[in-house]
């Protein structure tokens, strides 16, 4: 075998080490961590699910939040807004974590999303 | 106090294509009905009448006697939450689903039982059980589907507040008892938007379970039903809480409402469900006069409306009133009369009972209020729904079928003897009283 040989020994090894790492693996976490940071809105305290674009769908799912999740979400865009206003950002161990990011809206979107489909499935036949 | 999810037929395809099931009744004979008791406490009985129409039942001890002081108004929330998402189906795809089947699925609640009734085609029994299935055993109480109940129970409300009947019946019960029955089928006002998921579930919980549930039905086999039984609505065991023993007080309850009519109830303790005196009552009740036969027509044959005539000239109107439950019933007068002459009437209302009580009724009364209880019971079984429901309550509360013939003969056996005998130990105890009334 010589040293081409030994090279695409490598290069598949590594391609197939990169198919099977699952989405969390230590590689693409790193990535998102990084992505995470520079998408910017965590310096003034917000989520992800914060920012995510009011459409009627959202807006529905926004309305099925519990009390207590509908009011933090409030107080954190309230929050971010003032700072906005102000052109400032919080203090550095203030800004929310990548760990600590919880997706408060997505299995309420996902099923208001599903009840659409159904309806509009069943408008099809 | 039903809530009906009810849906179109498309009459168009049914005439075109009419199928004679009632051809096949010539060669085969009139099927009693079947009852069994699955392993699981579940009750299942069925009928087939050889109709293209299936109605299925299923009873559930669950009625507003089962209700805490922590949880009042449960029942009432829970039967206007029955179209709601289940784990199974959402709550489009049951609507649709049993639109689409021209099937139509019905929430009925009394102070005892939770009935679920569904209609369908015969043919279409598969299909379509699979949503009682999910109603009745695997409801997704979610938070906002219950909020968004609350103006339903409003108008539930506001209709029941606009009869006069329905208030006094609510306020008899609250009267006559100290707890358990005394329990309203409608949601109290301080319960309103309190009632939360948790009291849903801790109810459902407690009360649906196999052993307090019966299903029956009517044109389908039994061995399908049977299955169906065995399958689905026997995951959930156990007896599940016991309900409190109604403990009858006497009273007296008067409410101002500003109307120009009185509406009274006077009664006191009655018996219970299926026992030898409830026949007593029930003949009695059809003596005293139980609404009249003729529409239009002046109420001869009513013993309170020839008593009270006498008394006065002004419009009245006067029925025996009795109800039983599975260990309590009540027995009274239930007397309208103009606000100005509501002593007399009254007063000459209970003087026919205490006649009544002190043996002054003749043979041919007695024969009549017994004919017209049989006819009443008869043509009662006439009908699919009242034919469910008495099969579905038998079967609930004592797990066997007593046939058409038997309740006759049962009732052919009351002797005025009975009568006197069963009236003079009530009346002498505790008796309630019930205005609505006028200032």
């Amino acid at each position: 075998m010589g040293k081409t040989a030994d090279l695409i020994v490598v290069q598949k090894m590594t391609i197939d080490t990169l198919h099977k790492e699952a989405a969390t693996s230590r590689l693409l976490v790193g990535f998102r961590k990084w992505y995470y940071n520079a998408c910017g809105f965590n310096k003034i305290g917000l989520m992800r699910d914060d920012t995510i674009n009011e459409d009627s769908d959202v807006k529905e799912a926004i309305r099925r939040l519990p009390e207590q999740v509908y009011n933090d979400r409030m107080f954190r865009v309230k929050r971010a807004l003032d700072l906005s206003m102000k052109q400032q950002i919080l203090p550095k161990d203030q800004w929310t974590k990548y760990e600590e990011d919880v997706h408060y809206l997505e299995p309420y979107l996902e099923e208001v999303v599903r009840e659409r489909k159904e309806k509009e499935e069943w408008a099809k036949k | 106090m039903a809530f009906i999810l009810e849906t179109l037929f498309t009459h168009t395809e049914c005439f075109s294509q009419r199928r004679c099931y009632a051809a096949a009744r010539r060669s085969e004979a009139l099927t009693e009905p079947l009852v069994s008791k699955l392993p699981s406490g579940l009750l299942v009985a069925s009928l087939e009448n050889y109709s293209p129409v299936s109605k299925i039942g299923l009873f559930v001890k669950a009625g507003s006697r089962f209700e805490t002081a922590e949880n009042l108004g449960v029942t009432h929330i829970l039967r206007l939450a029955s179209n709601l998402t289940t784990k199974g189906a959402s709550a489009f795809r049951i609507c649709q689903g049993l639109e689409a089947a021209g099937a139509s699925l019905s929430v009925t609640s009394s102070r005892e039982h939770m009935v679920y009734s569904l209609d369908c085609l015969r043919d279409d029994f598969d299909g379509v059980i699979e949503y009682l299935i999910n109603v009745t055993t695997a409801p997704d109480f979610r938070p906002w589907e219950l909020s968004d109940l609350q103006p339903r129970v409003r108008i539930d409300k506001a209709v029941a507040d606009q009869s006069p009947q329905i208030g006094v019946l609510e306020k008899l019960h609250e009267a006559a008892y100290k707890n358990a029955l005394s329990n309203s089928l409608y949601c109290p006002d301080h319960m309103l938007g309190k009632i939360s998921v948790d009291h849903l579930q801790q109810f459902f919980a407690n009360n649906y379970t196999s052993a307090r549930m019966a299903l029956v039905g009517l044109g389908v086999s039994h061995a399908a039903l049977k299955q169906v039984g065995e399958q689905f609505f026997s995951t959930r065991a156990g007896a599940g809480a016991a309900g409190a023993k109604a403990v009858y007080r006497g009273g007296e309850l008067r409410v101002q409402s500003g109307g120009g009519l009185v509406h009274a109830l006077l009664a006191c303790e009655g018996a219970a469900a299926g026992s030898a005196e409830a026949n007593a009552f029930s003949v009695l009740q059809r003596l005293l006069g139980a609404g009249p036969h003729i529409k239009r027509g002046s109420n001869i044959t009513s013993k309170l409306s020839q008593g009270i005539a006498k008394a006065t000239a002004q419009p009245f109107d006067a029925t025996a009133f009795s109800a039983t439950y599975s260990d309590s019933g009540l027995f009274g007068v239930y007397v309208i009369s103009q606000a100005d002459s509501a002593r007399e009437v009254i007063n000459a209302a209970m003087a026919q009972v205490t006649a009544v009580a002190e043996g002054r009724l003749t043979a041919d009364d007695l024969t009549r209020a017994k004919t017209q209880l049989k006819t009443d019971y008869l043509m009662s079984l006439e009908s699919s729904e009242a034919l469910l429901e008495e099969l579905g309550v038998q079967v609930l509360s004592s797990g066997a079928y007593s046939s058409p013939q038997s309740v006759i003969q049962n009732i052919d056996s009351v002797t005025s003897g009975d009568l006197v005998k069963s009236q003079a130990s009530r009346f002498s105890s505790k008796i309630l009283r019930l205005c609505s009334e006028d200032e």
